[in-house]
């Protein structure tokens, strides 16, 4: 009796291809925008990278707070993720904000939420990059 | 350097800020794009007034 039953194979996988993708991915964590860049999608790109930058600079000169990796409870791990989500413009932010967080006042609080929506909103255009590559959507 | 935005201000920044981003991400034609960050940019201003106005009773 013959075995007619086929195991689905899976399809080849292009290493290079996966490589080309992840690169892209860290390149647009690391500098909001380059990942669109590097595949020659402009607008994203540029939007990307106005749009995390103003979330950034307004965030930070609202005196909201960049957490660090010293942070006691998971709100504050999660906020630091959050924030490093924003790649290189995390170290922008520590530039601008060298009089540190001022949470006492409503814009200081706004500004937290501004840096931690600048990261995940990063992290949520690397993925995109990163698919785009890959040739899933774009 | 400092920014003092008002409560509007800020939720008017953040909601033009994340509705274009969503836009560009969600869309790919430029007419696409423009209805999405505008719908998207609406609803965001009602529901931030209209919770604003739900919490105002219990604000004092």
């Amino acid at each position: 009796m013959s075995d007619e039953t086929q195991i689905a194979a899976d399809p080849p996988r292009d290493n290079k291809r996966e490589a080309r993708a992840i690169a892209f991915g860290v390149a647009g964590w690391l500098v909001p925008g380059l990942g669109h860049a590097l595949q020659r999608m402009w607008g994203r790109a540029l939007t990307f990278f106005l749009v995390v930058g103003v979330l950034v600079f307004v965030g930070a000169g609202m005196r909201g707070n960049l957490f660090n990796s010293q942070g006691l409870d998971a709100f504050a791990a999660l906020g630091y993720l959050a924030d490093l989500g924003t790649g290189g413009f995390y170290l922008l932010a520590k530039y601008i904000e060298l009089g540190g967080p001022d949470v006492s006042h409503a814009y200081g609080d706004y500004g937290t939420r501004f840096l931690a929506a600048a990261g995940v909103l990063n992290l949520l255009a690397a993925l995109h990059a990163y698919e785009a590559a890959r040739g899933r959507k774009a | 350097m400092k920014f003092h935005l008002s409560h509007l201000q800020a939720m008017l920044l953040f909601a033009l800020m994340i509705s274009m981003a969503f836009g560009f991400l969600s869309r790919r034609r430029p007419l696409d794009r423009v209805k999405y960050i505008a719908w998207s940019l609406l609803l965001f201003l009602l529901f931030g007034i209209g919770i604003g106005w739900a919490m105002y009773p219990f604000s004092r």
